[in-house]
């Protein structure tokens, strides 16, 4: 496979500043996406899945280039989007947005939204863009007679249809599709779902797909990104991520999936508390944190950028929510501490305050 | 068979739009026993929220017929023909009247008093008589008011889709819960008489600036010294005139001395942090941080004294002007930050500056009351707002109700807003909220859409805790059949402002018998269907409302023709407990034409 990616995204960081105090001194930063890596392989769908506040709608607005990058580099087809002008990083990448009624303008027949950025871009007018225009509505199974009307006449999943359509007009190679079928009842999101898997089939698009329904994701995804807390936590193939995840915190998202078969009632992995604030997240790893894990005073010293376990299954090596590396010996200085040794009991070092703690004597 | 607690049968009701009637309900039945999870599943606009508001009475709509008994106890009013004419009479009758009242006061004034008095006084008689009699008659309504008013809250509650919107994001979460308690009654007894907290709430003024000058002893004793040189300035010493015109020359010494103050205080902590709590390593760290360029101590995590070095490069909790500076001059930059003149005291050093300057440009009877004016405005609001605080026990009662809800850290929360709570968590304050006063139902509105799988998961295990502890029924309205699935003895299905099919869970997923009921769960992704396969999506979309044909609805969607379009089909029982609206097309697994 020496195909080139699509997308390079190296160290990605995307903080934005808190201004607050007196001449609006920027006091804090949230840390929405913090180090992320990844590579879009050209046609695939890469799933991007995670709690609320998790950054995964700030990753991909970043990688499209809709608001500037902190540190790190996004690069598409080789080069970096920041040398790319926006004009044609737009004829290239497109968006659909979560909420399909706010992102149309309520004034504008479907004509004109959908053959908007054709015009813009300068490249159909008159009667060759009301073809053009007839010709997108078909492949997103909308009909001719709804070109003269107007957004508030259609349903939910009309609407994303035509932005689907608005997409398509200046034939992309990619796009981001933030939450698509989030707004949609069940009935409506299955036939959103099986038109972008005909569309992606027939014109060869990349598609990053950014949802909080892992069952969703799952469908339609060839692999799946795990965020938390601005960082990818694990990154493989749809089916072994869900048949095999190895982060605890994947698990935890898959067993929190209502499944829809009263005789299997599962017992959940239990998790408390909501996903810290990204104003200052806990050092180390952030779920290990969250679990209160004996192993995370580990990571905090650890070098947490992915690691490959298996072929094409990545994931962050903290010892305390993956058992890959739960015996690694980075960090390792003493036994982990809810392992009582026999003999002698040694030092251990109190996570909050870092001072040593004596468990010798008294 | 257990308990009936919610009858609904024949539930039918429209909305008045400018577009003529619109039909929400269609003769819906549905029943929830005691200690019971009833599940209404179906796509928006089938009806699921209209009829949970139409039972708690809190509906816009008009009911045209049917009922909903709630322990036997109707729930539904509808004034008798007589009476709802007599209403409406009278009702035009004072409108009538009131304005040729007025007609007569204006006759009074131009034409003649006498007459004009006359006319006045007679139609206000008519229209006050008139008002008399339809309050009279609206007697029975008024009283089913003041019973539905006690029935919600204490018998049944529900719980909002949406906890951003159902919360008052002008008080805090303890007021909220605790103002619910009071109108329900639930209250217990305040820990201290009234008397006492009035007293208390006088003296509140005082014990607010002893408060103040032990909490802040230095601020206060910098505030108080600044008071007392701009008096000794006015007023002077002994028999000598004040010296506030030199004064005012002097006073740019405070630009200096005020970020020497804020440097003296950091240097102290900084001597503090490395001297008692710290570690060797995380001293050497603090001092590299210290003389490396580009890091300042925010860098190093104060729990752990790990260095990010990583971000050492961004420079991003530098100011403008700090970076202005280093520019100009490393050394000097440096030696600021080492001495913690971190440039920070600036602003305030110019603010006090200037507010010291005016009060010794000032005439000091002016001064002195203005110091009074503002004392006076203040003090009412101090009292006020001790005196409404919250009585230790009633704070404690709404700590345990949070508590029960198993909100972490309840003495916190209950000084929050609603803002300052994550989704989670504004949801579980609701639920507490509605299970405050223990009600027998609660109708959940969607609880859990808005919400994250892991906290969906909290909240949907809360709920089932609470159900098992208090025996609360639960009438639980969603879209998603996992939810379903995990939570519900029985479900109900709905399509259109109908009941489609009714059963236990069980059966209903193992054996569903109307064609929706297959499309709904078909059409869902999960974790074992075939990824990128087709999925079996329902074509087309729920009929306009306007548009609803008197027969078999889904067949309408399904674009069938026939005669099950306009006969309405029978609710039939296929097996003990699973009912199912029996359209023989819809019934039939070979009719079943997904796209």
């Amino acid at each position: 496979m020496a195909e080139e990616p699509l997308i390079e995204i190296e160290n990605l960081r995307k903080w934005f500043p808190i201004k607050g105090g007196f001449l609006s001194q920027t006091k804090k930063y949230v840390r929405a996406v913090d180090g992320v890596s990844l590579e879009i392989k050209r046609g695939e769908t890469l799933g991007v899945v995670g709690e609320s506040g998790c950054g995964k709608t700030t990753l991909g607005r970043v990688l499209m280039g809709l608001i500037p990058i902190t540190d790190g580099s996004v690069r598409y087809s080789g080069e970096d989007i920041r040398n790319i002008p926006n004009k044609e990083i737009r004829r290239k990448m497109q968006i659909v947005f979560q909420d399909p009624g706010g992102s149309m303008n309520p004034r504008m027949s479907v004509r004109s939204i959908v053959g908007e950025p054709l015009q813009v871009n300068g490249l159909m007018d008159g009667v060759e863009l009301t073809q053009k225009v007839s010709e997108l509505l078909d492949s997103v199974g909308l009909k001719n007679e709804h070109m003269t009307r107007y957004p508030h006449e259609f349903s939910g999943g009309q609407k994303q249809r035509i932005a689907l359509a608005r997409a398509l007009s200046l034939d992309p190679e990619f796009i981001l599709l933030d939450e698509p079928t989030s707004a949609l009842d069940v009935s409506v999101q299955a036939q959103v779902l099986n038109l972008l898997e005909s569309i992606q089939k027939s014109r060869d698009l990349t598609f990053v797909f950014i949802s909080h329904d892992l069952a969703v994701v799952r469908h339609i995804s060839d692999r799946v990104a795990v965020m938390y807390l601005g960082k990818i936590v694990e990154l493989a193939d749809a089916d072994e991520i869900y048949r095999n995840p190895r982060h605890a915190y994947t698990k935890v998202l898959i067993s929190a999936i209502p499944n829809p078969d009263p005789s299997s009632r599962r017992d959940r992995v239990p998790v408390e508390g909501d996903v810290p604030s990204p104003v200052d997240p806990p050092p180390g790893c952030a779920f290990g944190h969250r679990l209160k894990h004996p192993e995370w005073e580990r990571s905090i010293t650890m070098d947490l950028s992915l690691r490959e376990v298996s072929p094409g299954h990545w994931v962050q090596p903290c010892p305390c929510c993956t058992d890959d590396f739960r015996d690694s010996p980075e960090g390792r200085s003493k036994p982990p501490s809810w392992v009582e040794p026999e003999g002698e009991k040694e030092d251990r070092i109190d996570p909050i305050s870092g001072a040593k703690i004596s468990e010798r004597g008294d | 068979m257990s308990e009936k607690l919610l009858e609904i049968s024949g539930l039918r009701v429209h909305f008045d739009t400018l577009d003529g009637q619109v039909e929400a309900l269609n003769s819906v039945d549905l029943e929830v026993n005691k200690g019971q999870i009833m599940g209404l599943v179906g796509e928006s606009g089938c009806g699921k929220s209209v009829t949970s508001l139409v039972t708690i009475g809190l509906a816009t709509c008009e009911v045209d017929e049917g009922s909903v008994k709630y322990e036997g106890e109707e729930l539904l009013f509808r004034d008798s023909e007589s009476t709802s004419q007599i209403k409406e009479i009278s009702g035009y009758i004072v409108v009538m009247s009131v304005l040729l009242s007025i007609f007569g006061g204006f006759w009074t004034i131009l034409i003649d008093p006498i007459q004009g008095r006359n006319i006045l006084l007679g139609f206000a008689l008519v229209s006050s008589v008139s008002w008399g009699v339809g309050f009279l008659f609206s007697k029975e309504s008024r009283a089913h008011e003041k019973f539905m008013r006690w029935v919600r809250g204490n018998e049944i509650s529900m719980i909002f889709q949406e906890p951003m919107t159902a919360l008052n994001p002008l008080y805090s979460v303890e007021k909220q819960i605790s103002e619910v308690m009071r109108e329900h009654g639930r209250l217990v007894d305040p820990e201290t008489p009234t008397i006492n907290r009035i007293g208390e709430a006088l003296f509140s003024p005082f014990s607010l600036i002893y408060r103040t000058l032990a909490a802040k002893p230095q601020s206060s004793a910098a505030f108080l010294s600044v008071m007392a040189f701009v008096i000794i300035a006015h007023r002077g010493i002994g028999a000598r005139q004040g010296f506030a015109d030199e004064a005012q020359s002097w006073i740019w010494l405070l630009m200096l001395v005020v970020p020497l103050m804020y440097s003296i205080s950091n240097i102290s902590r900084v001597r503090h942090m490395l001297t008692d709590e710290m570690s060797l390593e995380e001293r050497v760290a603090m001092e590299t941080s210290f003389s490396g360029s580009g890091f300042s101590m925010d860098r190093i995590d104060p729990r752990t004294g790990t260095v990010f070095s990583e971000y050492s490069h961004m420079e991003t909790d530098l100011t403008a002007f700090d970076l202005w500076l280093r520019g100009l001059n490393p050394r000097v930059w440096l030696f600021a930050h080492r001495f913690g003149v971190s440039l920070q005291g600036l602003p305030a050093a110019s603010a006090i500056t200037i507010v010291v300057f005016l009060m010794l440009w000032m005439p000091f009877s002016s001064l002195m009351g203005m110091v009074v004016i503002s004392s006076l405005l203040a003090l009412p609001v101090i009292i006020g707002i001790d005196f409404l605080r919250l009585d230790p026990a009633h704070s404690r009662q709404v700590q345990g109700i949070l508590e029960d809800v198993r909100i972490p850290n309840p003495e916190a929360v209950v000084k929050m807003y609603p803002h300052e709570l994550s989704g989670g968590m504004r949801q579980r304050v609701m639920i507490g909220m509605m299970m405050s006063c223990e009600p027998k139902l609660l109708i959940a509105d969607e609880p859990t859409t808005a919400l994250d799988v892991t906290i969906q998961a909290q909240i949907l295990k809360l709920m089932m805790d609470l159900r098992d502890e208090k025996g609360t029924s639960i009438l639980l309205i969603t879209h998603d059949l996992g939810v379903i699935a995990e939570m519900c003895d029985d479900v109900t299905v709905m399509y259109a402002g109908r009941v489609v099919e009714r059963a236990p869970v069980e059966e209903l997923f193992a054996n569903p018998l109307h064609a929706y009921t297959r499309g709904l769960m078909a059409c869902t992704p999960n974790i074992a269907s075939t990824r990128k396969s087709i999925l079996p999506a329902i074509p087309g979309q729920v009929a306009n409302p306007s548009d609803f044909v008197s027969g078999c609805r889904f067949c309408q969607r399904m674009d069938r023709q026939g005669s099950t379009l306009t006969t309405r089909p029978q609710m039939i029982e296929s097996s003990p407990g699973h009912w199912v609206e029996a359209c023989q097309i819809c019934l039939d697994e070979e009719e079943d034409k997904w796209e």
